[in-house]
């Protein structure tokens, strides 16, 4: 109904513009007043119509077309100042520029006619005219857009809501990167720095991306979406990677990642990490909100458009990654690596929403790539672990038997390490570990994999300690020090995630070794002692017996000695252990000696001697045995 | 992979090549080592030489239109794969000669250089990436002057023409040197910021695209430099003495030659392919006695010749397509600066002809671009990978 009414009012418009105008130009100018008076009186329609119904007039009608836009887009391209300075001048431009598009897709099919085509492509210079000037504002109005947005971000500075790093050092060296770069780098707009990551910033005046939008489809429509991509992506791309760069983010390639310190790394990777953060969290997004919105409707335009602004960028990010991944293994690096592993993963469902379209999925795919390296990386540390806990040679013995720095070590790192158990976990659980199975209990087999390597790694520092603990010729002090090693891993697996790791059949496995070790101790250092209180119950001669006791009195005295005086210098560094080795050498030893003194008090010949014989009472042996393992530090 | 059941007839190998291994073997069986070469140890050695020079007797004999374009660098990247795998295949069936002295020292080395090698790749991909802006402006001109498919027949006007030379300049800009392009960038970033609102209007329409070409950025720093990359990835590189090649059971021969062809490989892809301070004054030193010293050699002197000349003296790439592409578009850019309108038939014709060669290129170029970036993060791959193994093994 309403289209049947236009279409009179059509008919009229025309009747009134056929009758009224003496000569073309009159015409056209009556159709222009009507065009200018009602929307629904464009020229198109018009003069569409004029064709349909006067077929041999038509290309007269596309000339008088022509040339009014012709006047209309000159009069704009022609303009000195901006054009979107003035809203009415640019929808008045626009509204140009599709009448323009129109006439020439309605006409394009009458090519073939010779004076068609002719005004076609004046048609087309017309329109090509219209397109640079366009982009031209599109340009201009992407650049003083995001100054706007500078203007009014640095007020939100001054008030101090939104620092993301106050670290003075960072400020400097931000001020060194820019001064390495174009003297005028600080112009460029930058995002703003923040600390909450929820967040979505608007990168330009909603007003401006509007206007953007309308550009960007009048040149996609007309064949110059290209260039329109080409503008808008190069603008936004300096964007981003100034603001990267702001973030304290250098370029370093491979080279200069591996030769820098360990410790200008750490920090690199904690710049690194707030950085990916951000560009992930909240540039990468803003960045694919604006381009959707300036290339509303026009999807593919808006992904590749995208991609090209994001590249570089994410580039970036993940070369530095990539560099910490191929970096060196040693294991005090298991921690930074693993600040970036983690990073990386957290970050992945941010890669999939933000980088899902087909042109940017091989940077998805990248970033999994590198993500996966990481965690080889990981594993590969572990693996240097294992190494080191394998080769480390026994050059000394630690004094009287005590806590060897590679097990203080080693425990202090795998109890740091189970801070992160659940990412170790996964990084275990993606490779399958080469672990000799035989070798450990079968019992772990059904465990995670993060278990069986932390066995490993235990097994293997057991193993070394029995290696070192060769050193010591001395047996019973061999089992003091796989004792003491024993004891300081049982504790620190005990009040740690280690523990659960491991579980409590190792935990009281270990235990038992710990006091089968108190056993060999006590075993080679004292049952040779007890042996000489031994009595014999023969029927010798009773001058056979006092020479016997004699012997064995003098025999004890002198062990016991030797044996005080050695052990006074060894250590069992655990105050309950000490304790307790020291009760039961006491359970052991005082009744064997009460016993004997008792003996040796029937035997006149020696009680005759008692003070030279008889060196030690009973009060003064157990006195000695309380000064035992203390390390010399009595 | 074509790479590892690569078979080839054994060619003709040098007599000086050949002189070197049975030397060594002597030297082994005499000292009755109990490492000593074991027979198929000898036969891999030997093997992996020929297979070496006969990979890059094949590259070489390309004609010298060939030479440089597309297609041969990709087979480069192939030879440099295959060798490559060859080489870890050694590698792993000597474990355990790896771990010992002097072997640790030469991998490590050779690990070195490796790495080196991982940012000369990712250079060329930003440089893969660069060819990729400048395609994007070549379809700017085609999709003006009725290259691609989708534009109507309709005959050419002044309007196509302005949007094809607009499209042309920037390209002529970006594909200058990187020094020059430098400064046409740092003029615009001059302008950037500092909006001047009547200037940036100008009518000039060179003067305005001169403004426009922003240049992608590298993802290395400013000071990163291809040639300085090259010369630390050839420091040291150096035929290894007979002592070294008894002490390693022979294996220092490949690990050489491994070096070498990293050398050559990373050195003819940043000839061929844009890259930040490029530069191609590397020595190869490598005695003649090596059966593939001569074609890499005689590759080398070819290429080099070729970056002599005087019209591919300041490219930025001695890639063939991309001289192509230059080529291509500067006649046309001179011919659309010269044309009149209404356009004459014979004219006409001479655009449509000089478009259809632009649209060649560009779909040759469309073609193996991708793949060819691929392939080089192939190699990154592939060397972290012979890395890591070699890591782990220890």
């Amino acid at each position: 109904m309403a289209e049947n009414g236009e279409e009179k009012l059509l008919a009229v418009a025309r009747h009134i513009a056929k009758t009224l105008g003496q000569n073309d130009t009159m015409a056209d100018d009556i159709l222009q007043i009507f065009s200018n008076f009602d929307g629904r009186f464009s020229r198109e329609k018009l003069s569409e119509k004029m064709v349909d119904d006067n077929n041999p007039r038509g290309c007269a009608a596309l000339e008088r077309a022509l040339h009014a836009l012709d006047r209309q887009i000159s009069q704009y391209v022609a303009l000195d100042h901006p054009i979107w300075a003035q809203t009415a001048d640019s929808s008045a431009f626009l509204d140009a520029i599709d009448g323009l598009i129109r006439t020439i897709r309605d006409w394009s099919p009458m090519a073939a006619d010779k004076s068609v085509g002719a005004c076609l492509v004046r048609a087309d210079d017309l329109m090509q005219q219209a397109m640079f000037r366009v982009e031209d504002e599109f340009r201009s109005l992407m650049d003083r857009g995001a100054e706007s947005f500078e203007l009014s971000r640095s007020n939100h500075e001054s008030t101090g809501n939104l620092s993301f790093d106050s670290d003075e050092d960072n400020e400097e060296n931000e001020e060194g990167l820019l001064n390495n770069g174009a003297d005028l780098d600080h112009q460029i707009p930058v995002a703003q720095p923040v600390t909450d990551y929820d967040i979505v910033i608007d990168a330009l005046p909603s007003g401006t991306i509007n206007d953007l939008h309308e550009i960007a489809k009048r040149m996609v429509v007309a064949g110059f979406g290209k260039e329109c991509s080409h503008v808008y992506s190069t603008c936004r791309r300096e964007f981003l990677e100034e603001s990267i760069s702001r973030l304290g983010l250098q370029k370093l390639s491979i080279d200069e990642v591996q030769k820098m310190p360990w410790q200008e790394l750490e920090d690199e990777i904690e710049r690194w990490s707030k950085a990916a953060n951000v560009a992930l969290r909240i540039l990468f997004p803003s960045e694919r909100r604006l381009c959707d919105r300036v290339f509303f409707g026009f999807s593919s335009d808006a992904d590749l458009s995208f991609m090209e602004v994001c590249r570089g960028s994410t580039i970036q990010l993940l070369n530095f990654a990539d560099a910490i991944a191929i970096g060196s293994r040693s294991p005090e690096r298991l921690f930074k690596v693993l600040d970036v592993f983690e990073t990386l993963r957290d970050l992945m469902p941010e890669f999939d929403s933000v980088f899902s379209d087909q042109y940017c999925l091989v940077l998805r795919n990248e970033a999994i790539t590198i993500w996966k390296r990481l965690g080889e990386a990981i594993r590969g540390i572990f693996m240097e672990l294992e190494n080191l806990i394998r080769r480390d040679p026994a050059k000394t013995a630690v004094p009287g038997g005590g806590l060897h720095p590679i097990t203080r070590y080693v425990m202090n790192y795998l109890r740091a390490a189970c801070r992160s158990r659940q990412t170790l976990e996964q990084v275990f659980d993606e490779s399958n570990v080469v672990v000799p199975s035989n070798k450990l209990d079968d019992r772990r087999a059904s465990s995670s994999s993060m278990s069986v390597q932390i066995a490993w790694i235990m097994e293997l520092l057991e193993s070394n300690l029995e290696m070192k603990s060769k050193i010591y010729r001395d047996s019973a002090l061999c089992s003091v020090f796989m004792m003491n090693n024993g004891r300081y891993i049982v504790q620190k697996v005990k009040d740690s995630e280690l523990e659960s790791l491991l579980g409590d059949d190792w935990i009281r496995k270990h235990t038992a070794k710990v006091r089968q070790y108190c056993t060999n101790y006590q075993r080679s250092s004292w049952n040779k002692i007890l042996g000489t209180l031994k009595l014999d119950n023969s029927s010798l001669a009773s001058n056979a017996i006092a020479k016997s006791m004699k012997e064995k009195i003098k025999s004890f005295n002198s062990q016991f000695e030797d044996v005080c005086k050695t052990q006074s210098s060894w250590v069992v560094f655990d105050q309950q252990l000490r304790e307790e080795l020291r009760i039961s050498v006491s359970r052991l030893l005082l009744p064997a000696y009460r016993n004997f003194m008792g003996r040796l008090q029937c035997i006149p010949e020696v009680m005759r001697n008692a003070d030279r014989l008889i060196r030690y009472s009973v009060e003064d042996i157990e006195a000695r045995i309380n000064e035992l393992l203390e390390g010399g530090r009595k | 992979m074509p790479s590892t059941e690569y078979q080839g007839i054994s060619a003709p190998l040098t007599n000086l090549g050949r002189s070197l291994l049975p030397l060594r073997r002597d030297q082994v069986h005499s000292m009755e080592s109990p490492i000593g070469g074991s027979p198929s140890n000898e036969v891999e050695l030997e093997s992996f030489q020929r297979q070496v020079a006969d990979r890059f007797h094949d590259l070489a004999s390309v004609p010298s239109d060939e030479l440089l374009s597309l297609p041969w660098v990709r087979k480069l990247l192939d030879v440099f794969l295959c060798c490559q795998e060859e080489f870890r295949v050694i590698l792993f069936n000597n474990k355990s000669q790896v771990k010992k002295p002097p072997m640790d020292r030469l991998i490590a080395d050779y690990n070195e250089r490796t790495v080196k090698a991982l940012d000369v790749c990712n250079a060329i991909r930003d440089g893969i990436e660069q060819i990729r802006q400048w395609q994007k402006l070549i379809e700017i001109v085609l999709c003006a002057l009725g290259g691609d498919s989708n534009s109507s027949q309709r005959s050419l006007g002044e309007g196509q023409f302005r949007r094809a030379r607009k499209a042309l300049i920037d390209l002529a800009i970006a594909m200058l040197d990187e020094k020059d392009s430098g400064q046409a960038v740092a003029h615009r970033n001059r302008s950037f910021g500092r909006h001047n609102n009547s200037s940036s209007h100008s009518r000039d329409p060179h003067h305005r695209s001169l403004g426009h070409f922003r240049s992608l950025s590298w993802s290395v720093s400013r000071t990163w430099s291809a040639a300085r990359q090259l010369q630390a990835i050839g420091n040291n590189l150096a035929v290894p003495r007979g002592n070294e090649v008894l002490a390693t059971n022979g294996l220092a021969m490949p690990i050489y030659t491994m070096g070498s062809v990293l050398l050559f490989v990373m050195w003819a892809l940043v000839a061929a392919i844009p890259c930040q301070d490029r530069g191609l004054q590397v020595h190869f030193n490598v005695p003649r006695q090596f059966p593939w010293a001569a074609p890499i050699l005689s590759l080398h002197e070819r290429i080099l010749e070729e970056s002599k000349k005087r019209d591919r003296k300041n490219a930025c790439g001695l890639l063939r397509e991309i001289y192509q592409m230059e080529k291509c578009s500067r006649l046309l850019g001179e011919l659309a600066d010269s044309v009149q309108f209404p356009l004459s038939e014979e004219k006409e014709k001479e655009v449509i002809q000089r478009v259809k060669e632009l649209k060649l290129v560009s779909d040759a170029m469309k073609e193996d671009l991708e793949p060819l970036e691929k392939q080089v993060r192939e190699v990154f791959h592939r060397i972290v990978r012979s890395r890591t193994e070699g890591l782990d093994s220890l």
